[in-house]
């Protein structure tokens, strides 16, 4: 199970961070352990990834690393020394931390303010605190954000100020709990980028996630997979990723690219400028629509303020039966505009049509309207208050009027629809894994039967099995007839799973068609750090090969190299 | 937006010089200004206060706009306060008037005003502090209670972490909200009692989440090396300087006239 190598050879050596068969349960009778026995080292400059899934027990590692709880048994050494027994402020200039949701870390209102946090805690003099947040705001790549108030921050430069944060205390080691999980694909590829910097100039990195990305699946020297609290695994990188799969991770498509033109001994994509491909366009077996739009937007507008239009002259046609994915940057109106389907806000100008009626604005009809088009928000299970499933999912049946064996239907409806058990009725809804709260929330939008069903990242956060369940349910709602609308930053599941496409930019609609023809016009929208690693790829040999086409799926992709 | 719009006395750095004043004299000349201004008792103070309030507000860079927008849900308060003074004269039977105004509106519109040029006095010291700086003057003014026990250093950390997250629960807020309208949710129908029971829905979701987002910016600041705030230094610590003493002797002498005279 273990390196052996790698054990023999470090075994005279102390390691900089050692964990010794730990073990931690939340409960006192300890019925369920989160962690189980757990023993790894980590040597002076070494970057480790921690893999798990949700649940495995990451996070509470996470914090017995950072000395911030203390393990129910067994211990931790960090240069030899238990960790119980290093003072708590001598720690803390040995181990930084960062963790997923950077709003969470920030304290104070101006950038500099907060970056001194840390060494003001150490009591340091002011001169020497200068020098710390002037070094660390020049690594976390923030001098021009030096004198910004956090609120003008973005989502990405917050967790670099996280970093900034957590750098000016001085540390040796970094440990990171799913540093970029919150952040869009650039965001996630500077911080990557800050990281490879750091790890480079001997900072030693620990970084808890649960999945290795494409941004950085060469940068970890090791890999240690926890699964329900014990570890199932570790070895270097190269090993990983010859077991992922059979371990439970994914491998990113780029990885399996690269890799797969290394088995054919071709240079990528330089060797590819002369090649003459075999595609095939996939035979195309559209949809013949001869029903009405479900939705018709006309030149719909919306301003939060005086200046600056949120939608702008927007349209758009929403059929039923279809799924259609909204895709655009941040700030492109696509939140804007899915509240404007269920009238959480109400139209300023243009006109929405739903089943060809013009779409109320108050009274008891837009309670109905809320009943036949369900919107589920981002991170939904934030939303539940119920003491069990079974209230949570009456909630919207009793709001629209259910009663007796009607709200009985509704709410085993409900369940149904995201194929959960019937056992979990009676469950409260709070001692759910994250996973089955999503599903409940989502249940209880459904238990209404909405004709339209409207998902504000539905998958964000979720493991590869949940997001699994979740599509195949949204395709069995569109199956039955119903219409789906996700917004969505996966522009890969975007292109993969839905019938339709729209784009939007700065609140107006750049196009809308099915997800081959639309390709062109997303990677104009969107930055290519967003694009899918498949088209990523297809897109670089089109530079050098004008014959190439715009691919997004990996099989696909294979295909078109397979007379080699 | 149903509720972002509020930023209850959220910090705006414009770089003015009452920005730059010391937290600790902002507070001080605050506590004389509002000492003179409760008791004011006719209109030629109440203009006095009204102008000062416009040049602090000048001088500050503070817009207006983003003033009364912070202010807003005390209006709500002035308006009852109107209501009520307006009604007085049923309950007294004071039916007196002063050169044809009857007393009730007078007393109205001088307790309003005198109440929102109080609250606004009020506002311009978050939104001219920044949260940890006004933790920090708070916390050396509180000092001396610490001999009694109390917890100084927390208690003013508690308050600079609070208007911190404010803006932050206001989102919350409004996404639940909007959530649970969608969930066909009616929060505005029916009377008092369940419109109340309406908002549970709301309140429990919110109520989960700020302790989540506590537990977690609790262990965030643990990592960062903080433990209750003594032996902390600061960046750039709190410097008594000539502008400071001038801010308080020229707020003691303007409230300390209207004593005297």
């Amino acid at each position: 199970m273990l390196n052996v190598n790698r054990n023999q050879k470090n075994r005279n050596k102390t390691p900089f961070l050692e964990v010794r068969s730990v073990s931690f349960s939340y409960d006192e009778k300890i019925t369920r352990r989160t962690l189980n026995s757990v023993s790894f080292f980590i040597d002076k400059g070494e970057r480790v990834a921690i893999l798990g899934h949700n649940g495995s027990g990451k996070s509470t590692l996470t914090k017995i690393l950072g000395g911030l709880i203390e393990p129910d048994e067994g211990s931790c050494f960090l240069d030899g020394v238990d960790m119980n027994e290093i003072e708590f402020r001598d720690l803390r200039r040995k181990i930084g931390m960062v963790f997923q949701d950077p709003e969470n870390q920030i304290v104070a209102a101006m950038v500099e303010d907060d970056i001194a946090f840390a060494p003001e805690n150490q009591g340091l003099p002011s001169e020497e605190i200068q020098n710390r947040v002037d070094l660390a705001i020049v690594e976390a790549n923030l001098l021009h954000k030096k004198d910004s108030p956090v609120s003008a921050l973005s989502g990405g430069e917050k967790q670099r100020l996280a970093l900034a944060g957590a750098l000016a205390a001085d540390v040796e080691c970094l440990i990171l709990d799913e540093p970029t999980a919150m952040l869009d694909p650039k965001g996630r590829l500077r911080i990557e980028k800050i990281l490879r910097l750091l790890h480079s100039e001997g900072m030693t990195i620990l970084q808890i996630t649960h999945q290795i990305g494409a941004e950085n699946f060469d940068d970890f020297d090791r890999v240690i997979v926890l699964s329900k609290g014990e570890i199932i695994w570790q070895g270097t990188t190269l090993e990983f990723w010859d077991r992922a799969e059979e371990l439970g991770f994914e491998l990113p498509d780029e990885f399996k690219i690269k890799k797969f033109f290394e088995d054919k001994k071709i240079k990528f994509p330089d060797a590819l400028a002369n090649f003459d491909f075999n595609f095939t366009a996939a035979s195309d077996e559209k949809k013949i629509k001869n029903h009405e739009a479900k939705f018709k937007i006309k030149n719909l507008s919306f301003k939060y303020d005086e200046k600056n239009f949120a939608l702008k002259n927007l349209n758009a046609e929403i059929f039923s039966g279809e799924w259609l994915s909204i895709i655009g940057r941040t700030g492109s109106g696509k939140s804007t505009l899915v509240q404007h389907l269920n009238a959480l806000y109400k139209i300023q100008s243009g006109e929405i049509f739903f089943d060809g009626q013009t779409l109320p604005q108050k009274g008891e009809e837009v309670h109905t309207l809320r009943q036949r088009v369900g919107l589920v928000f981002q991170h939904p299970e934030d939303q539940l208050f119920s003491p069990t499933v079974k209230e949570e999912l009456a909630f919207a049946p009793k709001n629209a009027g259910f009663k007796n064996s009607k709200l009985e239907d509704a709410i085993l409806y409900g369940l149904e629809c995201v194929g959960l058990e019937k056992k979990f009725l009676d469950r409260n809804p709070l001692a759910l894994s994250g996973g089955e709260r999503r599903l409940v929330a989502i249940a209880s939008v459904l238990a209404t039967r909405p004709e339209c069903v409207v998902l504000d990242e539905p998958l964000a956060g979720l493991d590869a099995s949940y997001q699994k369940k979740i599509l195949n349910m949204l395709r069995r709602l569109c199956d039955s007839g119903k219409t789906v609308i996700t917004i969505t930053h996966d522009l890969d599941t975007a292109l993969r799973f839905s019938d339709k496409i729209l784009i939007l930019r700065d609140g107006g609609t750049v196009r809308e068609g099915d997800p081959g023809d639309v390709i062109e016009e997303i990677m104009n929208v969107l930055e290519p750090e967003a694009w899918p690693d498949v088209l990523r790829a297809s897109a670089e040999i089109r530079k050098i090969n004008k014959n190439f086409p715009f691919i997004y799926d990996y099989q696909e992709f294979i295909k078109c190299f397979s007379q080699i | 937006m149903f509720l972002s719009n509020i930023n209850l006395g959220q910090y705006v750095p414009t770089g003015s010089i009452i920005h730059k004043l010391d937290p600790r004299a902002k507070l001080f000349s605050l506590l004389f200004i509002i000492s003179a201004v409760f008791p004011a008792k006719n209109f030629f103070q109440l203009t006095f206060w009204t102008i000062a309030l416009v040049a602090v507000v000048y001088v500050s860079k503070i817009s207006w706009g983003v003033l009364l927008r912070s202010a807003r849900p005390i209006f709500f308060l002035v308006a009852v306060t109107f209501g009520f003074n307006l009604l007085s004269a049923y309950f007294t039977g004071d039916v007196s008037t002063a050169s044809g105004v009857p007393a009730s509106l007078f007393r109205a519109v001088f307790t309003s005003l005198r109440l929102v040029v109080l609250m606004l006095f009020a506002i311009m010291l978050p939104l001219t502090t920044a949260p940890l700086e006004l933790a920090d003057g708070l916390n050396t003014l509180l000092r001396p209670l610490e001999r009694f026990g109390f917890p100084a250093n927390e208690c003013a950390m508690m308050i600079g972490m609070a208007l911190r997250f404010i803006p932050l629960l206001m989102q919350e807020t409004d996404k639940i909200i909007r959530a649970q309208l969608s969930r066909g949710a009616r929060l505005d129908q029916g009377n008092l009692f369940r419109r109340v029971m309406a908002f549970f829905p709301v309140l429990i979701p919110l109520f989960i989440i700020i302790f989540r987002r506590a537990d977690e910016i609790a262990t965030a600041m643990e990592a960062r090396g903080y433990d209750g705030g003594a032996g902390r230094t600061r960046r750039k610590p709190l410097v008594w300087k000539f502008n400071d003493t001038a801010a308080v002797i020229i707020s003691i002498l303007a409230a300390g006239s209207f004593f005297i005279i």
